[in-house]
């Protein structure tokens, strides 16, 4: 039985949209900012990083809410977005004052931060 | 293949790309260009579901607001590419990158193994979501959330003059 279901799954996977093809989505953008904010070494690509991971949270959100038939989850997105746009503001705050005192954006000059 | 499928591939297989973009771009300016391009998609996959006032303020608030910051303070700085744009360690990054797949794998593993179940409850879904939410949206948001939705106002104030304070600081301890 398992084998038959994996062996008609990819045409019914590829034809028809449903809720695991969006948190399939969600989740490959979310480890794309992952690694981003990993392997980048300039503070503002990594912020940017964490914008792609927040906004592929967003997706997940509106697909369940969709899918599950509940408006909650669009609530929730207004308090990300709003969240992620604070977050935004202090982080670019941050590396501003970095740069100021060091000519540079790069990760490694953050750690001069500790009394 | 119908037209919601076709627009459904569509954006995806290009959100994907655009958001590996901002991660391999080494020119912070073209990663920020691929970050606008990923939130526009992100606004777009927004309306195949339903939610069409959520993708309005996805351009207002992330493809507008934010990535102007961020365009700014970019052209503040004035950045060319970078010579160490990447971690340096090689086995680091072996197990940064092996960590990410792990992490890629079990969560797509386990969406995978669930899609039975999650394609049954999710093929037909509520007659209440199939219309425009606009409407439903702003009566539970000024109803049931409207507590959190006031303290997201005084965050907002707060943080503004944060970012002020922050911004015009000379370093900390370390002024001189």
């Amino acid at each position: 039985m398992r084998a038959r279901k994996v062996a008609h799954m990819p045409s019914n996977f590829i034809l028809e949209v449903g809720l695991p093809h969006y948190l399939v989505l969600s989740s490959l953008l979310f480890v794309t900012g992952m690694a981003g904010v990993l392997l980048r070494r300039n503070a503002i690509v990594m912020m940017m990083s964490i914008e792609l991971m927040l906004n592929a949270v967003n997706l997940s959100f509106v697909a369940f809410s969709r899918y599950l038939g509940l408006l909650e989850g669009q609530v929730m997105v207004f308090f990300v977005m709003t969240i992620a746009a604070a977050e935004a503001a202090v982080g670019l705050a941050l590396v501003v004052a970095i740069f100021k005192r060091f000519k540079e954006v790069n990760i490694r000059f953050f750690e001069h931060l500790k009394g | 293949m119908s037209p919601d499928v076709f627009l459904f591939w569509f954006l995806a297989i290009l959100t994907v790309i655009s958001g590996l973009m901002v991660v391999l771009m080494t020119n912070p300016v073209f990663s920020a260009l691929s970050l606008a391009m990923t939130m526009v998609l992100i606004g777009a996959l927004f309306v195949t579901l339903n939610a069409t006032f959520l993708a309005g303020v996805q351009l207002i608030v992330y493809a507008g607001a934010v990535m102007v910051l961020f365009v700014m303070v970019l052209m503040l700085f004035d950045l060319k590419n970078e010579i160490y744009a990447f971690t340096r360690g090689k086995i680091s990054g072996a197990f940064k990158v092996g960590s990410v797949g792990i992490l890629a794998g079990l969560v797509i593993g386990s969406i995978g193994l669930t899609a039975s179940t999650l394609l049954q409850s999710s093929t037909a879904p509520l007659v209440s979501m199939s219309g425009d939410t606009t409407k439903d949206l702003g009566k539970i948001l000024f109803s049931q959330y409207l507590l959190g939705f006031e303290a997201l106002g005084a965050l907002l104030l707060i943080v503004a003059v944060g970012a002020v304070a922050l911004a015009r600081s000379k370093g900390g301890t370390h002024a001189k």
